[in-house]
């Protein structure tokens, strides 16, 4: 079976840090990769890497085959790559259901052309993007804060929203960076069960996240990074009972 | 009578101006002082094309606002893929450029001006025609910058706004967005300047610079960034206000500071005590409602 995204020989350096050092990781349909290691391993640079965000020294990304290197980061999103940030990076100007309309991979608005001279394609878009927006916010338990503030809601509904946001794309392969980071209680098991579902789905997906739980409990596989190399590829118990591994995450 | 006439010609122009502004600066955060350079290559193409080619006035004025959204498009999409900030720094560069050029441009009329353009509806309908005219086509533009920011374009802009890395995250071509609506902005203004140049028949590069972008800035900034009505009451307040002054009778030494330090001043005080402007603009953004929402309320009921 081919990867659904693949990464080959990815280099990058800021000045002397080198944040990726010939990294080649293959994303798999309908499975979760865990990415592991201490802060400043390369696992956020990485993303940006594969979002465009960042431009490589060197190296490849494709996505079904396709190559994303010339693209620009809103490209990479249109041909199905979503992710989700540490920093959450939502609109604070909108709405919960706002912030979820803007996802689709096409949106109702993209031409000006439609919106200036064909006004029923935009409600139709409209209206097929809200049904969706509806059904993943019934799905991710959001929907009492459906027409809420950003602000207003508490920090695990945000993380939460920034998963659902993430979701309208319908991507091929979904980026999570450290989703569970300050989550608790049952929005935690929220976010896990729809992870678990779009994966079950056929979506790719790597997870950036240092709750050691979450990791075993989602992920088929892991990789281990340290000072922006893959040092180690496996199942997660096996990289989490490596000594070795141990002592470089923690530093001891 | 003609006083009352041109003091409500030069608050619908105004009205247009802020308007068009404030979906830049307000709606879509571009930040950029320099619209009355558009303004002004709205009123020259307009007013040379009627006086050279004979061109009638209306089609004219559409094609001064079609070369202002042109030219403004030159500008912003070498500067906006950059970077935002330099969209300021180019913009200006532009707008004080181009006055210099048109001050050294006899065939415009260099820095004496303009003059002799030809009018629109005065002579067969008298001044209360082109009044009305004005008047209508910025009811129309602050009708048009309305549904298009509370409509799914008006989404958009809000989110860039908030956040431009997320916002192309999502598939969502930030620099496109920018430059439609920095060029749509710049196209209005270049019609209002297609009616200044047919009403008052005289142009002077020196009218375009910096003191029409403060006062157009300010406008935007009292009366409430992001609000339909805001720059409508800016227009209409700081148009007044200037009126108000002449009234003392001052001489022109003092006079033209005066309404200089008037727009900086009131600027200055609104940032302090009420940076929101006259009119707040809601920090929720709202879509008006459209008939495909039957979809959302057909599902809501279920659930």
């Amino acid at each position: 079976m081919s990867a659904t995204l693949e990464i080959r020989g990815m280099c990058k350096s800021f000045g002397g840090i080198v944040v990726a050092d010939s990294i080649d990781l293959d994303l798999m349909a309908g499975r979760v990769l865990g990415l592991i290691g201490p802060n400043g391993a390369g696992k956020t640079s990485l993303f940006n890497l594969v979002c465009g965000v960042v431009k490589p020294d060197a190296g490849s990304v494709s996505l079904d085959g396709r190559s994303l290197e010339a693209l620009p980061t809103y490209e990479r999103a249109r041909m199905g790559l979503a992710r989700t940030w540490q920093n959450l990076r939502l609109f604070p100007s909108l709405s919960v259901m706002d912030n979820l309309m803007l996802g689709p991979r096409a949106y109702s608005a993209d031409s000006l052309m439609d919106v200036f001279f064909r006004p029923s394609q935009i409600r139709a878009h409209e209206a097929e993007a809200r049904d969706r927006a509806l059904d993943i916010l019934e799905r991710t338990g959001l929907s009492p804060i459906a027409h809420s503030r950003v602000q207003d809601i508490s920090f695990g509904q945000q993380k939460l929203v920034g998963v659902a946001r993430a979701l309208m794309n319908e991507a091929r392969c979904l980026l999570l960076d450290e989703p569970m980071a300050g989550v608790e209680g049952q929005t935690y098991a929220l976010i896990q069960k729809a992870v678990r579902d779009i994966a079950a789905s056929g979506v790719a997906i790597c997870v950036v996240e240092h709750n050691v739980a979450f990791i075993r409990d989602l992920c088929d596989e892991g990789v281990f990074m340290f000072a922006g190399k893959v040092l180690a590829r496996g199942s997660v118990e096996q990289l989490i009972n490596d000594p070795h591994l141990t002592e470089l995450y923690f530093g001891t | 009578m003609d006083y009352v006439f041109t003091i409500l010609i030069l608050i619908g122009l105004f009205v247009i101006l802020a308007s068009s502004f404030d979906l830049v600066i307000g709606h879509c955060g571009l930040i950029s002082i320099a619209h009355p350079i558009f303004y002004a290559i709205g009123a020259y193409i307009s007013a040379m094309l009627s006086k050279q080619s004979g061109m009638p006035v209306p089609l004219s004025i559409l094609c001064g606002g079609v070369g202002a959204l042109l030219a403004s498009a030159l500008v912003a999409v070498p500067a906006l893929r950059v970077s935002g900030d330099y969209l300021l720094i180019a913009s200006i560069g532009f707008q004080l450029g181009l006055i210099e050029l048109a001050k050294h441009f006899h065939e415009i009329g260099g820095a004496g001006g303009l003059t002799n353009i030809p009018s629109f509806l005065i002579k067969d309908f008298g001044r209360e025609s082109y009044v009305v005219l004005v008047l209508a086509l910025a009811a129309l533009t602050v009708l048009f910058i309305r549904w298009l920011t509370q409509g799914p374009y008006g989404r958009m802009m809000t989110a860039m706004r908030d956040d431009e890395l997320a916002f192309s995250m999502l598939g969502r071509n930030a620099i496109w967005v920018k430059v439609a609506v920095f060029a749509i902005g710049s196209g209005i203004a270049g019609i209002a300047g297609g009616l200044y140049a047919h009403y008052f028949r005289f142009l002077e590069p020196d009218q375009f610079g910096l003191l029409q972008s403060s006062a157009v800035l300010t406008m935007v900034v009292v009366g409430g960034m992001r609000t339909t009505m805001g720059p409508v009451i800016g227009a209409i307040v700081l148009q007044l206000m200037p009126q108000v002054i002449t009234f003392f009778n001052l001489p022109p030494s003092i006079l033209g500071p005066l309404q200089g330090l008037l727009f900086t001043g009131l600027v200055l005080f609104f940032m302090f005590v009420r940076p929101q402007g006259l009119l707040p603009a809601a920090d929720l953004w709202v879509g008006r409602k459209q008939q495909g929402d039957a979809g959302q309320s057909a599902k809501e009921a279920r659930s």
